[in-house]
């Protein structure tokens, strides 16, 4: 294939809008698919994927489609459409030469979006504007199209009008995509340089890398050399995904592809790493990637202390093809082994706790999700802490700093009342607000990451129906007033529920907490005191009674399978629980700080 | 070798709002057929074993007419007796009368169990109980002039609404009718029981364990031992049957809904009439092995004052209690299990918390 006739984009779209719907109809009519192959929402193919309808990881796909009598082949990488995973974003971004940008006919254009669309402007990609979903009742394309002629500067004659659903607008969809995207630069003549935009691991091939070829070419044998890495190895396949994968005896530049080289160490491949030929290197690396930074920690734990190292084999196969996520070995008195383990966000979180006890069959404990703060001790140097266990004695610290956000909150004008409300109580302060149009407005506000934490989320949706949508870009850090809460059960301090928290909110939150705690441990053969404390202080106090009946009374008329059947049930529960000292904790309990009915 | 039986009268009079137990009303026709089938099932099944302990439960065996239990009696004419064989029929207070306590008397029946639970006309009318306590005095009276000494009485607390005075009163009851054991079950509101459809609430943990220390505290002042969780007895009228059960051993369970274990093998009975009726008698098997059988002995022998025997366990399994389950010794460091030289129990204090301790040994044998 010349390289004229190749063409990399990507979709950038807000969930719901109908991004993977789109991509699934373009394999349709590029034939890559047949309608009977074609499972719904082809590209995701994990199961949280589906099942959240979000997508996680990147995916790329090769299209052949005849156009003009010419063949075209064309590269769709697909990326996922949420705030936490802007840094795939950027990954997939530096692969393509354009975007499509698909926005819902019926809802216009959202925070999310936006970000993703100043990402892709960045790395000076042509966008094609896609208004999708007109086959809706309610869909309203020319108000969409204003919106963003006004926001973003479209003109009236870049929009392509699409149904997903119906097929209607794809070819022309796929014509703008030939005609407007330009293809890929580059020389098959120079030295080989591809870059590393993702990997994952098989057991039978090891490692594979998925690149893009951006100078020279690759054939089955060469050896080849990780610059970063320094690793060297003979590549034994090459490969495209049509979404099934084709083997190939080499990629040129301007292809996207597969390569795998017997690596079985996964530590050599880094994502944004750049491939090239040991024995013709080429001068310079590629850019590759600014990594993302953690903005939130936890502690994982596995509940069978005996799984620790599963658990980390678990976390370097799922940072292989993540290179946001960040661990290290954390040790805690109640939970025993784990890792201190960075996330971009919590959905990113969520994620990587269910794929790890989903996918490696390891049952975790996940201490409550903590940001970075910034610690300026007494002799004015300044330490970074992410986790409450952490912060130096209170004697030594001069100030605290936590980060601190600026919201982009784009809703429908009913709402800004309840918004505003929201993010006061998450001691916000307000920056602003613009319209978008007459109906939606975008709210900006200040507000400590820590709060967002919590269940700002879930908040925001259930205050504005589902209707509002949330970015935001960390500004910094500012001096807070903060403190460590501790949590007592049966009078010792439990390490991994300690929080750090703000001063005035303290005693409020302990509280809550200890309340929270006491429905969630279960009585025990004597009674728990559950107490918050800041320092020696003790803000809050609840007791569990001591558990006083569990006995089997009956005799059941000598069935015998039918008592032990209860005890294993109980048994089964009981291994579910942590032993903390002597007083047994369920595995919710350690979230339960996160949990805050106010 | 199998020493007891276990043989289940399905038919009721009147079925009570609390029980959970295979049963059906009582009705002519049908006690006829059942009989059939329980003779088939005990041809079928029984080895010819001499059995120390006979047990007829229900249901309510004592709702059977005189000529139906004249049949029933006749059937189990096959079962082998040892001299002493131990052979109680439960019976209700309603409808025993002095030509069945005769009858039993006749057919070699040593023991009489009588359900009465409670001498309180609320908590009868609760329980849905149809008598008084001068039906019960009278019965009491009854069963001793026709020749019965061995004689047990249930009694049920923590009923809803029950208060500790209440309890106090039925105590008081229980101990002057002078009969020398008394089993005592806490109210559980299963599912499927009247109780449980109606969503009747059971009473506050607290209570509860507050009425079981009274009633520990008042039948041991009346010299009655607490031999297990649920039963009291004075010296010499342990019930044996019940020992078969909490001792692991081997027993016959014939009629609907009946348990049994036989060599390796654990059984339950179908509870369907017409399966039964058919001769598919049981509806679930399972094979005991050996690690399962050692957690049985613990599960079951915790439950006694005695507790496990050291020297009988290792007879039994050709291994130390202790090898098999090492967390013994950090049970008893806990105080949570008593060892003496002979044996391994728990501590009367936390009887009632008996599962918190039992869950250490289940599913923990390799």
């Amino acid at each position: 294939m010349k390289k004229k006739n190749i063409r990399n984009f990507s979709i950038i779209a807000h969930i719901d809008h109908g991004k993977s719907t789109l991509a699934d109809r373009l394999l349709e009519e590029t034939g890559a698919l047949s309608k009977r192959e074609l499972k719904e929402q082809m590209l995701d193919s994990m199961d949280i994927e589906r099942e959240r309808g979000i997508t996680i990881k990147l995916n790329a796909v090769e299209l052949n489609y005849q156009y003009q009598e010419e063949n075209y082949l064309l590269h769709l990488i697909d990326t996922p459409g949420h705030v936490d995973f802007s840094y795939e974003v950027s990954r997939s971004l530096a692969a393509c030469e354009g975007a499509l940008l698909v926005v819902d006919a019926a809802q216009g254009i959202e925070a999310q979006t936006l970000a993703n669309l100043y990402l892709a402007l960045e790395h000076d990609l042509v966008i094609i504007p896609v208004i999708n979903k007109i086959d809706l009742p309610n869909a309203n394309p020319k108000r969409v199209e204003k919106e963003l002629m006004d926001t973003i500067g479209f003109s009236e004659e870049e929009f392509i009008l699409t149904s997903a659903k119906t097929g209607e607008g794809i070819k022309e969809l796929l014509q703008a995509i030939i005609e407007r995207i330009p293809p890929p630069k580059g020389c098959e003549k120079d030295p080989l340089q591809a870059l590393i935009f993702d990997s994952f691991f098989e057991s039978y091939r090891g490692v594979i890398i998925s690149t893009r070829i951006v100078n020279g070419s690759v054939h089955v044998g060469d050896k080849i050399q990780m610059m970063e890495t320094n690793a060297v190895y003979d590549v034994t396949e090459l490969g495209v995904t049509t979404p099934k994968e084709e083997k190939r005896e080499c990629l040129t530049a301007g292809d996207v592809g597969y390569i795998a080289a017997s690596i079985k160490d996964i530590r050599d491949v880094s994502v944004g790493d750049t491939i090239t030929h040991f024995k013709n290197p080429c001068k310079t690396p590629l850019p590759g990637y600014q990594p993302m930074k953690s903005m939130v920690f936890c502690g994982l734990f596995p509940i069978e202390s005996s799984k620790f190292e599963d658990l980390r084999e678990a976390l370097e196969k799922l940072k292989l093809n993540d290179a946001s996520l960040v661990f290290e070995p954390e040790t805690s008195e109640a939970l025993g082994f784990g890792f201190r383990t960075g996330f971009l966000g919590l959905l990113h979180m969520e994620i990587i706790e269910e794929r790890i006890e989903r996918e490696f069959g390891i049952e975790i404990i996940a201490t409550s999700p903590s940001v970075v703060y910034e610690i300026e001790l007494t002799d004015h140097s300044v330490i970074l802490v992410d986790s409450p266990s952490k912060l130096p004695e209170k004697q030594k610290i001069y100030e605290i700093r936590e980060p601190y956000i600026k919201t982009s909150i784009f809703t429908p004008s009913e709402y800004i009342g309840p918004i505003m409300e929201l993010c006061q109580n998450k001691r916000g302060s307000y920056i602003g607000m613009e319209y978008i149009d007459e109906k939606r407005v975008n709210i900006h506000y200040q507000i400590p990451l820590s709060e967002i934490v919590y269940d700002f989320f879930d908040k925001l949706k259930s205050y504005t129906k589902g209707y509002a949508s949330f970015d935001y870009e960390v500004i910094g850090y500012q001096p807070s007033e903060l403190v460590k809460m501790d949590i007592l059960l049966n009078g010792e301090v439990v390490d991994a529920l300690s929080t750090i928290v703000h001063k005035d909110f303290a005693y409020n939150r302990g509280k809550a907490v200890v309340e929270n705690l006491k429905n969630l441990i279960p009585r025990q053969m004597f009674e728990v005191p559950i107490q918050a404390s800041i320092g020696s202080k003790i803000i809050a106090r609840t007791d569990i009674k001591a558990l006083r009946k569990n006995v089997l009374a009956k005799c059941y008329g000598g069935d015998i399978t039918r008592k032990r059947k209860l005890l294993e049930k109980q048994k089964e529960g009981k291994k579910r629980m942590k032993q903390i000292g002597s007083v047994e904790v369920p595995q919710e309990a350690f979230l339960a700080v996160l949990k805050m009915e106010e | 070798m199998v020493r007891s039986c276990y043989i289940h009268i399905p038919f009721c009079s009147h079925i009570c709002s609390y029980c959970d137990f295979s049963k059906m009303y009582y009705h002519p026709d049908w006690c006829n057929r059942y009989l059939t089938a329980l003779e088939k099932e005990i041809e079928q099944n029984y080895q010819k074993e001499v059995l120390e302990t006979i047990y007829i439960g229900g249901g309510t065996p004592s709702s059977l007419s005189v000529e139906e239990l004249n049949r029933l009696f006749q059937i189990l004419e096959k079962l082998k007796r040892s001299r002493n064989c131990e052979f109680t029929v439960e019976c209700n207070v309603e409808n025993i009368t002095k030509e069945k306590l005769e009858l039993f008397l006749k057919k070699g029946v040593n023991r009489i169990s009588i359900g009465v639970q409670s001498a309180n006309p609320k908590i009868l009318d609760f329980l849905e109980r149809p008598y008084r306590k001068e039906e019960i005095k009278r019965i009491i009276s009854l069963v001793k002039e026709v020749g019965f000494s061995n004689i047990n009485v249930d009694l049920m607390y923590a009923i809803p609404g029950q208060t500790l005075n209440d309890l106090e009163n039925d105590l008081d009851f229980f101990l002057n009718l002078n009969v020398p054991h008394i089993s005592t079950y806490s109210l559980m509101i299963e599912n499927h029981t009247k109780l449980g459809n109606q969503k009747v609430e059971a009473i506050k943990e607290e209570l509860d364990y507050e009425m079981y220390q009274k009633i520990h505290k008042k039948l041991e002042e009346f010299s009655y031992e607490h031999y297990e969780i649920s039963n009291f007895g004075k010296i010499g009228y342990f019930s044996k049957h019940n020992l078969t059960y909490w001792k692991n051993l081997k027993y016959y369970g014939f009629g609907l809904g009946a348990s049994g274990f036989l060599s390796n093998i654990r059984y339950t009975n179908t509870k369907q009439f017409q399966n039964y009726e058919q001769g598919n008698f049981r509806n679930f098997e399972e094979k005991i092995s050996k690690k399962v059988d050692m957690e049985n002995e613990i599960m079951l022998g915790l439950r006694t004052m005695e507790g496990i025997s050291k020297i009988e366990f290792i007879h039994k399994f050709g291994q130390k209690l202790e090898d098999v389950f090492p967390m013994i010794q950090k049970l008893v460091k806990e105080k949570k299990l008593l060892e003496t030289k002979e044996n391994y129990r728990i501590p009367f204090s936390y009887w009632y918390l008996s599962n918190e301790i039992i869950i250490y040994f289940i599913g923990e044998v390799e």
